[in-house]
């Protein structure tokens, strides 16, 4: 798991890269189209995703304290928060695509959307690890610890794409 | 042990989500007499400080900090790289702008 996060770490870093190098080049197009960001909503976003995060760090720590039951439901409640995310995620495409706001308005958008849609598919593949997790955790047969903490560690790898991805969509000038 | 862990993976998440809503002031210390307005410094703090945050969810969250050394110097040495390439695109677009 640990060759995958670092990999992707890499691939999303090149994206990261050549994002700010077209921004730096291009200040004031970027600057008009991303004043249609909602900060707030990206803060929000943010600290649920992050919220998940600690849930699902919590489970690892009871499931290998024994406690499982006490796992499955902070994995469910990490569930619970990633849909928080996926949900303000559609709004906002949602408002933004209203508002006239879509793929090929500005370079800026083009950027917002793949950033967001392959961070998206990411945190997709991600409710299927935390099934995984809560699968291992639903039965005394299984609960193989390595597997939760495989699992938990992509869910994370997800949550921090994003803390990069939320400052440079929304923050940086 | 176990009421001690969750109270040191609260106090990182309250970190966490407070450098997330710092950004806000950040932000809006960037703006001149209410105009958007380009900012190395806003760009290269709120860079940073999205890396620092990785470092801290690759620490405490992933328990980073508590594994074998190859680990731990590797995860540091990706921030390392991640922060030379953005950092050093970003720099490099400005020359070219």
């Amino acid at each position: 798991m640990w060759f995958f996060v670092f990999f992707e770490s890499l691939v999303f870093t090149s994206y990261f890269g050549v994002y700010l190098y077209y921004r730096a080049r291009h200040e004031q197009a970027f600057l008009r189209s991303q004043s249609h960001l909602t900060l707030w909503l990206g803060v929000v976003e943010t600290i649920a995703l992050l919220a998940s995060s600690w849930s699902i760090a919590r489970s690892v720590q009871t499931s290998r304290a024994g406690d499982h039951a006490r796992a499955r439901r902070d994995a469910y409640i990490a569930a619970g928060l990633g849909m928080v995310f996926l949900v303000l995620k559609v709004v906002e495409w949602v408002r933004q695509i209203q508002a006239g706001h879509t793929f090929t308005s500005s370079d800026f958008f083009q950027y917002f959307y793949f950033l967001t849609v392959i961070h998206f598919i990411h945190l997709l593949i991600g409710f299927v690890a935390l099934g995984v997790l809560i699968y291992q955790l639903s039965s005394p047969a299984r609960r193989d610890q390595e597997l939760v903490e495989t699992c938990a560690t992509y869910w994370h790898t997800v949550d921090f794409f994003w803390v990069l991805i939320f400052a440079l969509l929304y923050v940086v000038r | 042990m176990q009421t001690k862990l969750n109270r040191r993976l609260l106090a990182i998440w309250l970190l966490l989500s407070a450098i997330t809503v710092g950004y806000v002031w950040i932000d809006r210390s960037a703006n001149h007499h209410g105009a958007r307005t380009a900012s190395t410094v806003v760009t290269v703090s709120a860079v940073v400080l999205a890396l620092f945050k990785v470092r801290v969810i690759m620490g405490e969250f992933m328990e980073v900090r508590g594994a074998p050394t190859l680990l731990r110097r590797l995860a540091d040495l990706w921030i390392v790289i991640m922060a030379a390439t953005m950092l050093g695109l970003y720099f490099a677009g400005k020359a070219a702008a």
